[in-house]
């Protein structure tokens, strides 16, 4: 059902802001994978996952962003997550990705922490 | 040369279409046969139009002519003549009674009815049964004709019968419609009966004068110093037994079926007017009609009164007797306010008012109506008949010809009254509107899709899972051999509420679709939505709304199964609604429902209406009382969202704070998801259940496939397998029992908050779980 993904792309500076909606399962976690892989292809190195639109996780979803993780410090890029909801911050930090990742109450906070201004 | 015979209610009388009136017809005959001992007493029989007056007489004449006598005792000669068929002029008026009494009263001594009027011949007849004189009258009638003397003409015939009588018979006189008689030319009102009155008085001829004018025939009779002579019967609709049987024979006569339980409420739906009971019949006969229940013959009456099939009479009444358009609609304006209005009225001033026209009109009007017998008694206290038909006859006149309404219309609304049901409150907005908009929405998307019949019906679980919880929802592939197909929906209109506080006509969505994606009028299907008011759904709403939905059906002209009926309850629905809907097929959903259909089409819900916290309703589990909850999902993608929607809406009868409806969500999605990947069901499906009691939710995700099998490395994808470990940290407690037959996953979340850590994920404790952790 494809109706859950839902991924909207936005540029700010250098920064790709990644806007995911909906449901992060397998489907979207591939899609957030896929656009990440295409920004790192072409140099990009500055990735924002923006999760107000989140509205539910699941273990698949998270094992898909913690690749993503993965591929950004592969290539020594820089990544942050903002709008994370109580419920997902509690489960970046089971899964420990909170460790590698800092995450922003606001997009401004982790647009500036990415510019290198915070 | 004119031909025998008046042609009036008589001829078309039955005798074994008579039913009931025992008690009438055995006062009126013995006092009939008291004639002969000079102690026989007259009576004033009145009541409505088309009441069974006529039939009354006619089956009193047949008993009459077959009694008495014998033992040198005269026979009662009943002569039954009517007085509406007559011309007005006095001079016809005798002429035609003279033929009337010969001619009967050759046929009541056992001649055939002679084929034409000859008066020499049937004289001589008379002559040859013993009865004389006859010449003689019929000498004198020539002569006063000649000089054109009515009122002697109309003394000379009057008489002639008491003076023809003698050993052999005494006239016993039935006088139908006899307010007629005060409308004769050039004759006083009330000369008649001047004419009878030594008869009367003398108690050898009774005399039954019978209309539907007591106001005006009484004023008569007081007049003449007789009304203390007569005796009063009214006639009204027959008794409910009588009435009752009177429908068995017309049935069987015609072969229509109407259940016997419905009889009863059909006779007093037709106040046990004979003539009514009659003509129904014959419309339901005329139409094929099937008549299953008291709603189909509501609306079968409504339509045939509205189509004027049983009351031609009053139409044709009121077109004759007000051939001026505007009097007829003020007539039927001011008949309408106080018959069915029930509009209080005591004088003729105040009627006058009602009318808003000048006196002397109102006072025609009132005149007009009253010689029809729609004012019951004089007019210094004025009360009107109570017939039925005739209220709803006035009703639909006055609906059409005021508010232009159209025949289903009226219709629509005269079984709305009859019916007598509460109508729910008027709409409120809010969570009302919020459903009908979820559902207006839900009906824009579907196009051409199954889904299990489950998703609608509310019964079903009820069925299924009596007595173990309020809800109970089952979705997905167990018992998925009835499915609903749904059509192409074309168009989907939002209706309006009636805000008048009457009786609402209307839906809350009506929705145009079409079957085979077939733009065609066959394969044309409606669906009727009605999102419930009430809290707690009851049955008279679930009937109310199939009322209406057959009227569009009629409307419409869709056969049953083109239209499709759907309500949505808003917390509760007694059990007794819920078999209604069932009995009438009415797809009822649950909040829930609507949820999981959501997500079948892929919409996401409408966002809350702002309200008052949610506190724990009466439907929150109470000390003690567990309510249970199941649901069976098919192993398919994102089906575990399914899950978790209807977790949330548990929760959310436990009014728990929204991270605890968080970590429910996501235990139990991350608990499908593992059943889902790792079971290899080979059914294809996974159950779950859930327990809401006062301290604790309780979630069980059970498969059938081959169990737990502790280290087996089941995948290999990266970074996979936090399913368990997550679900750990989600909630309280959580057991899994596994063997050969499937795995069930148990997990507890004690509600009123965990002291030791409120409300949050438990710290993680390293990484994943190894590969295959179930």
């Amino acid at each position: 059902m494809s109706q859950f993904k839902t991924i909207r792309l936005r540029e700010e500076g250098d920064t790709l802001v990644v806007c995911v909606g909906g449901y992060l399962n397998s489907l979207l976690g591939e899609e957030v994978e896929s656009v990440v892989r295409a920004r790192l292809d072409v140099g990009g190195r500055r990735i924002l996952l923006n999760f107000q639109g989140t509205q539910m996780v699941n273990s698949i979803g998270i094992s898909f962003v913690i690749g993503v993780v993965e591929k950004v410090m592969e290539r020594d890029g820089r990544m942050a997550f903002c709008e994370v909801s109580r419920i997902n911050r509690d489960l970046f930090r089971v899964t420990g990705l909170e460790k590698y990742v800092h995450s922003f109450e606001t997009e401004k906070e982790a647009l500036d922490y990415l510019a290198g201004n915070a | 040369m004119r031909l025998f015979g008046t042609m009036g209610a008589e001829t078309s009388f039955r005798e074994e279409d008579f039913f009931g009136r025992e008690e009438e017809l055995s006062t009126l005959t013995r006092a009939a046969l008291e004639g002969s001992r000079g102690i026989g007493s007259s009576f004033m029989i009145y009541g409505p139009p088309n009441i069974g007056k006529t039939s009354l007489l006619l089956k009193l004449a047949k008993t009459l002519g077959t009694s008495g006598g014998g033992d040198g005792i005269p026979r009662p000669f009943p002569l039954y003549f009517s007085f509406s068929q007559i011309l007005s002029h006095p001079l016809a008026l005798s002429q035609h009674f003279l033929q009337e009494f010969l001619s009967q009263l050759l046929r009541f001594l056992g001649d055939a009815r002679p084929s034409a009027f000859d008066p020499a011949t049937m004289c001589d007849r008379l002559a040859s049964f013993g009865v004389t004189g006859c010449s003689e009258v019929l000498a004198a009638h020539t002569r006063c004709t000649a000089e054109g003397d009515g009122l002697s003409a109309l003394v000379n015939a009057l008489s002639f019968p008491f003076s023809a009588s003698g050993e052999l018979f005494y006239p016993v006189f039935l006088f139908d419609d006899f307010q007629y008689t005060g409308k004769l030319q050039g004759v006083p009102e009330g000369a008649m009966l001047s004419i009878l009155r030594p008869y009367i008085k003398s108690g050898h001829f009774p005399m039954f004068l019978s209309g539907s004018s007591p106001g005006r025939v009484t004023a008569a009779l007081k007049r003449e110093g007789l009304f203390g002579t007569f005796q009063m019967i009214e006639v009204g609709g027959l008794s409910t037994d009588a009435s009752v049987r009177l429908w068995g024979y017309l049935c069987e006569r015609r072969r229509v079926d109407i259940p016997a339980p419905l009889l009863p409420r059909a006779s007093e739906r037709l106040g046990g007017i004979p003539a009514y009971q009659r003509m129904l019949v014959e419309e339901i006969f005329f139409r094929s009609a099937k008549v299953p229940d008291a709603v189909t013959l509501e609306n079968l009456y409504a339509v045939s009164v509205t189509e004027g099939k049983l009351n031609r009479y009053w139409r044709e009444f009121f077109e004759n007797t007000f051939p001026d358009r505007a009097r007829r609609g003020r007539a039927i304006r001011f008949l309408k306010r106080v018959l069915c209005d029930r509009f209080p009225l005591d004088t003729v001033e105040g009627a006058v008012s009602l009318m808003g026209v000048s006196e002397e009109e109102g006072e025609a009007i009132l005149s007009a109506l009253e010689f029809k017998g729609l004012l019951k008694a004089d007019l210094d206290q004025v009360t009107f008949v109570g017939d039925p038909v005739l209220a709803d006859f006035l009703y639909w006149a006055f609906e059409r010809g005021v508010l232009g309404k159209g025949t289903s219309q009226v219709a629509a609304a005269i079984v709305q009254a009859r019916l007598f049901h509460t109508a729910p409150e008027p709409g409120q907005g809010g969570d009302h509107a919020r459903r009908v908009a979820i559902v207006k929405e839900l009906m824009r998307k579907w196009d051409l899709r199954e889904v299990p019949l489950l998703l609608f019906d509310f019964g079903k679980f009820r069925e299924k899972f009596g007595g173990k919880g309020l809800l109970e929802v089952v979705i997905g592939m167990e018992g998925e051999a009835v499915r609903v197909r749904l059509p192409k929906v074309s168009s989907v209109s939002t209706g309006y509420r009636a805000s008048r506080g009457a009786p609402r006509f209307d839906f809350d969505l009506v929705a145009y679709g079409f079957l085979e994606g077939d733009f065609s009028e066959e394969n044309l299907v409606i669906w009727a939505v009605d999102a419930a008011v009430e809290k707690n759904l009851g049955a008279r709403a679930v009937e109310h709304f199939e009322n209406r939905c057959r009227l569009l059906a009629l409307e419409k002209g869709l056969p049953p199964d083109r239209l499709r009926k759907w309500m949505l309850i808003d917390e509760t629905a007694d059990p007794a609604a819920v078999d209604l809907a069932s009995r009438y097929g009415i797809h009822l959903s649950h909040p829930t429902q609507l949820r999981l259909f959501l997500n079948l089409f892929g919409l996401e819900e409408l966002e809350r209406e702002p309200g008052p916290a949610r506190s724990p309703g009466p439907e929150a589990p109470r000390a003690g009382k567990t309510v249970e909850y199941e649901l069976i999902l098919p192993i398919k993608a994102d089906s575990e969202v399914v899950a978790a929607r209807v977790a949330e809406e548990v929760a959310a009868f436990a009014a728990v704070d929204a991270d605890t409806v968080d970590r429910i969500k996501m235990a139990i999605i991350e608990a499908c998801i593992n059943a889902f990947e790792h079971s290899a069901s080979e059914s294809g499906k996974v159950r779950l259940r859930y327990l809401l009691s006062s301290d604790r939710i309780e979630l069980f995700v059970q498969d059938d496939g081959k169990g737990f099998r502790s280290g087996t490395p089941e995948e290999s994808k990266k970074n996979r397998g936090w399913g368990l470990k997550l679900i750990r940290e989600l909630v309280d407690d959580v057991e899994i029992v596994t063997g050969p037959d499937g795995t069930v996953v148990h997990m507890v979340t004690h509600l009123g908050g965990d002291p030791a850590n409120p409300g949050t994920v438990r710290q993680g404790r390293g990484g994943p779980a190894s590969s295959g952790e179930r």
